[in-house]
């Protein structure tokens, strides 16, 4: 996946320096025309580079590179370093039944986390791509959520599940409607949805702005002459909507994704510990088991390796769809 | 026609009023507990408005037996923030401004190497970087909190190389021929004029180090560089029938939440700005 969507699309900016004005400041030489020079500028620019590089390279560059090495030995990182065991972990990881389960679990989350994010985020974005008078204070009130934390949510969010209808705010609201709430977070089927329902809150606001912001490109023009020659919603979303915010998707689902990969491990270590029965254990959270648990460092850095697999599987699939979508 | 737009037009308004409402209830709830008093709040069936206000639960969050909040975590999320936020920013205008505008060899790789690591959160490598924070007997201390968390530096870079890249060429030539140094370039020329850059940078970055659990939770096991999210997952880990009371534990989620939602309220925009890039009205 290459960075353009995250590095050029998103931030191709549409601001303009406001060039005479700079230039102004400067008027006496922008008379003069600039001489031929070189247009390298020798060391300088590893000057500039350099204490950024050299952080980078410690705490990002070495612990990827590292970290693949670290999966071919066990350690317990306390006594003395670390053995050579060639692929042992990695046949261990392949006969771990809780891997399975555990990469499992995290692609369910994902899938079952972005899918519906991006669909809602859609929606919620055209219905508030509306001019009125207090239209900002309205908008807030959809993105508010990106204040807060995964741990602020899941203190609130523990006492919104809390089970049955006579404790729990969301249990009482569908016991009203005559349908049996869910043991919600000690339920098998249902604990990983509760996890996806919090983190589709939370990664709803960025979703409806990326939205918003390619909404707002389609001229008003468009879509007032189309409800004028009878096009209803639908149509609208059909012709108009969709093909100008289709582009927009693909940084929506990466960035969702990478919102639901953090999600998957602060949610379960607060609320569920992986709990019930497995249910909720992300591979993020069995690797963070496995490391600072059990002392499994040479394990734990294989089965990130995989999840580094899993994370750049999905965004090669998003690619594969997206092309697939875009024909 | 005009007529039936119109009220095409104030439907939606209402339903748009009635979802972010309901998108907002959670912390609308949160506020509403926040203010209850602890036998309104576990009566049955759940209420959603305080019958009396409890201001009270503010200051019990934060003293005797229902303490939550330790004012020293709370020193120590602003000094995490401020520290991994502010050494970051540095590393990344000054990286930026060098991708940017100037030419060198292997450019394109270093270029490449940050839009890579975007794709690589530090969640994923959570434990070799452990290591080497480790092995330069950094845990449990400040510089161990702050630089492994200042050193992922592939967004900021990015976004302040976007936005400079779109600086006219003709200004830092001109700068050149008055003599003036790259140095005297970033201090007096680029920086300030990067300053909507960095207004986008810094909301999103606040609010993500401000939030950040998971490397606290390992950088700093031992407990008096312990930050505010750690102590909310403690409240929010125990059982029901705790210690702490309900209600001053929904404060404390307001003290808490409550600095990130003023910066957010008021740098919404530039927030906006920072995630699409562009201006939505």
């Amino acid at each position: 996946m290459s960075s353009r969507p995250l590095a050029s699309t998103a931030l191709s900016s549409r601001r303009r320096v406001r060039v005479g004005q700079l230039l102004g400041a400067r008027a006496s030489v922008g008379a003069m025309p600039p001489p031929p020079r070189s247009r390298r500028s020798g060391s300088t620019p590893w000057v500039f580079l350099a204490p950024n590089l050299i952080m980078f390279t410690i705490f990002v560059v070495v612990p990827i590179l590292g970290g693949l090495l670290l999966s071919f030995t066990t350690w317990d990182i306390t006594n003395g370093w670390p053995k050579w065991v060639g692929l042992a972990n990695y046949h261990r990881m392949f006969s771990d039944p809780l891997v399975w389960q555990a990469v499992v679990t995290t692609l369910k989350f994902i899938v079952f986390g972005v899918v519906p994010t991006i669909f809602i985020a859609l929606g919620l974005a055209i219905l508030i791509n509306v001019r009125f008078r207090f239209v900002a204070v309205v908008r807030s009130l959809y993105l508010i959520p990106a204040a807060m934390s995964y741990a602020a949510s899941a203190v609130v969010w523990r006492y919104i599940f809390l089970d049955g209808p006579g404790y729990g705010v969301l249990d009482y609201a569908i016991s009203r409607f005559g349908i049996t709430p869910p043991d919600w977070l000690a339920s098998q089927t249902w604990a990983l949805p509760a996890l996806d329902i919090i983190t589709v809150w939370l990664s709803l606001p960025a979703a409806t702005i990326l939205y918003l912001a390619a909404l707002q490109r389609i001229p008003d023009s468009l879509l007032e002459a189309a409800a004028l020659d009878g096009a209803g919603l639908v149509r609208q979303v059909r012709h108009i909507i969709w093909p100008g915010v289709r582009y927009m998707t693909v940084l929506v689902a990466i960035v969702a994704l990478l919102s639901f990969t953090n999600g998957s491990f602060d949610l379960v270590n607060i609320l569920t510990k992986g709990d019930p029965l497995y249910a909720t254990q992300t591979l993020i959270y069995y690797i963070f088991v496995n490391g600072f648990s059990y002392g499994f460092f040479g394990y734990a850095a294989a089965l990130s390796v995989l999840q580094i697999a899993v994370v750049g599987g999905l965004l090669l699939a998003l690619r594969v769809v997206s092309g697939l979508v875009r024909r | 026609m005009i007529r039936s737009t119109r009220f095409t037009k104030r439907i939606r308004i209402v339903v748009a009023v009635v979802v972010g409402l309901v998108l907002a209830s959670p912390m609308l709830y949160m506020v509403a507990a926040s203010l209850m008093s602890n036998t309104q709040l576990s009566v049955q069936p759940p209420q959603v408005i305080p019958s009396s206000l409890h201001f009270a639960n503010y200051s019990d969050a934060f003293t005797g037996m229902t303490q939550v909040i330790q004012l020293r975590s709370f020193l120590n999320s602003v000094i995490f923030t401020t520290g991994a936020v502010g050494l970051q920013w540095l590393l990344c205008v000054s990286g930026g401004l060098a991708i940017a505008k100037m030419h060198f060899r292997g450019r394109s790789f270093v270029t490449a190497m940050f839009a890579i690591s975007l794709f690589i959160p530090i969640i994923t490598t959570l434990i070799p970087t452990f290591i080497v924070t480790y092995e330069l007997h950094l845990i449990n201390t400040y510089p161990g909190l702050i630089l492994p968390i200042a050193a992922q530096t592939g967004f900021g870079t990015l976004l302040f190389r976007q936005y400079m890249r779109q600086m006219p060429e003709e200004l830092f030539d001109a700068a050149r021929i008055d003599g003036a140094s790259w140095w005297t370039i970033f201090r007096r020329l680029v920086v300030p004029l990067a300053k909507p850059a960095t207004a986008a940078y810094l909301a999103i970055s606040v609010l993500t180090a401000w939030n950040m659990y998971l490397w606290p939770l390992v950088a700093a096991e031992g407990g008096s560089l312990q930050v505010l999210t750690q102590t909310l997952a403690l409240v929010g880990t125990t059982g029901q029938g705790e210690v702490t009371p309900q209600n001053v534990i929904f404060a404390s989620v307001v003290i808490v939440t409550l600095p990130m939602i003023l910066v957010f309220i008021a740098v919404q925009g530039a927030f906006i700005r920072g995630l699409t890039g562009s201006g939505v009205e």
